[in-house]
């Protein structure tokens, strides 16, 4: 769906259905160089749950006009302000990635906005190597193939899927190659500049899920679980596969998120 | 492009794992028209495309898949959809972008079925094609008209040969935003990959090359997920509203993938054009060697040309790899490993020297298909277009003593020893007439 929205053309994803006042929100919120596509598998599974979806692309991402975010801070304060705009009083977030940062920034600043929080690949802090950065700036369209690649198990690598004949591999690339190409490195930066993760981690309470990849070489496992330790109630599930966890396996993460939200009514 | 292996490798694990619970190394045949629901939400789900998955084989089935992103994985393509033929693939195309009223841009120098679903078929629903010089990159930019959704040609031309200017002509297409659909039949991902030129959507035969075995005939569309399909008015197919699914738009829910998701939500739905899974495991048989195969077709290929070259029997031949075809500097460029392994040539003493000729050679096989392991040969003239004169068969591009060869795997000493019987008959006709 486009709107207006800051003096922009934004879109975000509703699952192709309007939203509806007393149905329930869920935010899915898309890592550094993605945008919707990432949730391709999640958004109309959970409108067809009965949910409103509300799946942005950022301002440059996508189908989203307007300069881009170059910070976590200003991520957060773009989502919370369409959420207002949308009407929306309250949602459960869903952030993959970079997605996670805003989230946890997002739960300690806008506290009144979260009704769930759902970690998908994520961690509180991303560093990012400068060969990553340097490449995105020179070169994004290698670092769009490094990500890629790092980014899927050797299941996603061999073009394995459950979405009958997708190749997940140019098919992740096809999708970071639909933004302008400064996006990535912008997101990058944004994503290694953000220290308040921690602290924002530590004033969460409620309950939340964190779906984490055994084989992520982006966002590691470790740095997964040390997310997860300090935030007060924090479920985890580990699934065997790589960074792109929800292209890779989207029915254990649907799976996963739909008990969680059964949770917490 | 991003792809972790090399094409051999991929060649022979794209798609497929060992099975986890039976340790399956090789694809498992799935022969089952239909799959057992865990819950109506996942029935809901899947019937919707709401997640992947397969719900009946007719719109997808776990061995085709597997056929799927192995295609996918070397055309480097977002996705495949496999079907029971390559003529089935074109239709797909076709109608999954075109409606009454639209228009297609085409070379003239295509498969015969090509030109005629498009020239006789096509036009009966109100879809109109302009036919072109598929190397005159003019001509192709004149004839794209607003209502032009798509340009379509093959790589290497089948009979005659043209090399299309892939990678003009995709320039020429996305500055008017029409999408690129190659058939790349003849060169297969091994000898050229029409998306890394910029084409949007390649068509195979799955029957010829990619199968190699002759044992059976597919097709393949894999789409390049490289096209912004978001013009709704010039495309409402993929980005309008679809006809179920709650009136979603490809275009918005699946992205690069829309193509993909259009042709298996109304082609194989409505259609049913679907590939059958025992097809699926020979072809995935075939494309293990592909590599293999068209290195040697290639090697075969070139040892003919030498041997045809100065044959006194033949009066011309003609094959891109040749200096003095008129395509040879663009092969030379997006072929480099070789322009295919079909060779045409005339045979000297015209029709009836052909025929003479055909029906003297023994290990060549004389039948209508190409792309096989073993060597085939055509005369058109004696054949296909036996009921043509020569001056029509010469309208339509072809000549009555030409012979097409589709070069085999067999030692190339023993297809010359076969040769030299066909020209020795042919070469009585024509010494008699002269
Ligand atoms: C270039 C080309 N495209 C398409 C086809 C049609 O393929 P099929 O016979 O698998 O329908 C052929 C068959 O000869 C062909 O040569």
């Amino acid at each position: 769906m486009y709107k207006d929205f800051n003096g922009n053309k934004v879109y975000f994803s509703t699952g192709g259905l309007n939203l509806v006042n007393d149905k329930e929100t869920l935010c899915f919120v898309h890592g550094a160089g993605q945008n919707h596509y990432s949730f391709t598998q999640q958004i109309r599974y959970f409108v067809s749950q009965g949910y409103n979806v509300v799946a942005p692309d950022f301002p440059g991402h996508g189908f989203s006009e307007g300069n881009q975010t170059t910070s976590i801070e200003e991520d957060m304060l773009w989502l919370a302000e369409l959420l207002a705009f949308l009407k929306i009083e309250k949602a459960t977030f869903i952030g993959h990635s970079q997605g996670c940062l805003t989230i946890l920034e997002l739960a300690e600043k806008k506290p009144e906005l979260i009704m769930g929080l759902v970690f998908v690949a994520g961690a509180m802090s991303i560093p990012v190597n400068d060969f990553l950065i340097d490449t995105s700036i020179n070169n994004p369209e290698k670092a769009y193939d490094l990500m890629v690649t790092w980014g899927q198990d050797s299941y996603g690598s061999f073009s394995i899927s459950d979405w009958p004949g997708h190749n997940h591999l140019a098919e992740g690339n096809a999708v970071m190659k639909m933004n302008e190409p400064s996006v990535l490195s912008t997101d990058l930066k944004s994503c290694n500049l953000y220290e308040n993760g921690k602290q924002a981690a530590s004033t969460i309470n409620i309950n939340c899920l964190a779906v984490l990849a055994k084989f992520d070489m982006m966002t590691p496992l470790k740095k997964g679980l040390q997310m997860v330790e300090n935030i007060k109630q924090c479920d985890y599930k580990i699934l065997e596969c790589g960074h792109f966890l929800p292209i890779e396996k989207p029915k254990e993460l649907n799976s996963l998120i739909k008990n969680y939200l059964n949770s917490l009514k | 492009m991003s792809e972790k292996y090399k094409f051999d490798t991929m060649s022979l694990h794209s798609g497929h794992v060992p099975d986890k619970e039976t340790g399956s190394r090789a694809v498992p045949i799935y022969q089952t028209t239909s799959y057992v629901f865990k819950d109506t939400d996942e029935a809901a789900a899947l019937y919707n495309m709401e997640v992947g998955g397969h719900l009946y084989t007719r719109i997808s089935n776990p061995t085709i898949a597997t056929l799927e992103q192995r295609l996918a994985s070397l055309d480097g393509g977002v996705s495949c959809v496999a079907c029971s033929s390559g003529m089935a693939a074109m239709h797909l195309v076709v109608t999954a972008i075109c409606s009454s009223g639209d228009h297609i841009v085409a070379s003239n120098k295509m498969y015969g079925a090509n030109i005629n679903l498009l020239q006789h078929t096509m036009t009966r629903f109100g879809i109109e094609t302009a036919f072109v010089n598929p190397n005159n990159l003019e001509e192709i930019e004149k004839a794209i008209k607003p209502n032009t959704k798509l340009v379509f040609g093959e790589v290497i031309g089948n009979p005659g040969l043209d090399v299309m200017n892939v990678p003009e002509v995709a320039k020429i297409c996305k500055e008017k935003n029409v999408p690129l659909a190659i058939d790349a039949t003849f060169n297969t991902p091994y000898l050229m990959k029409p998306i890394s030129y910029g084409a949007n959507i390649v068509i195979h035969s799955l029957t010829k090359w990619i199968g190699g075995h002759g044992i059976a005939i597919g097709g393949a569309i894999i789409n390049g997920g490289n096209f912004d399909w978001g013009n709704k008015e010039k495309f409402p197919t993929i980005s309008g509203p679809h006809f179920a699914m709650n009136g979603i738009s490809f275009w918005e829910e699946f992205g690069p993938s829309a193509l993909t998701a259009k042709i298996r939500a109304e082609g194989m739905y409505n259609f049913g054009p679907s590939l059958s899974p025992n097809n699926a495991f020979y072809i995935l048989q075939g494309i293990e060697t592909l590599s293999l195969r068209m290195k040697k077709h290639i090697e075969n290929t070139k040892m003919m040309l030498e041997f045809l070259k100065d044959n006194e029997a033949v009066s011309w031949l003609r094959h891109p790899d040749l200096e003095d075809h008129p395509d040879h500097k663009i092969a030379k460029k997006i072929l480099p490993l070789g322009s295919g392994s079909i060779i045409v040539f005339g045979i000297k003493g015209g029709r009836d020297a052909g025929k003479a000729f055909i029906e003297n050679v023994k290990l060549s096989s004389h039948l209508a298909n190409v792309g096989d392991a073993k060597t085939l040969i055509i005369h058109p003239g004696s054949t296909t277009h036996s009921h043509l004169s020569s001056e029509a068969m010469k309208m339509s591009g072809l000549t009555d003593d030409m012979i097409r060869l589709s070069v085999g795997l067999e030692d190339i000493e023993d297809i010359k020893i076969d040769f030299e019987k066909g020209f020795k008959a042919a070469s009585k006709i024509s010494n008699k007439r002269s």
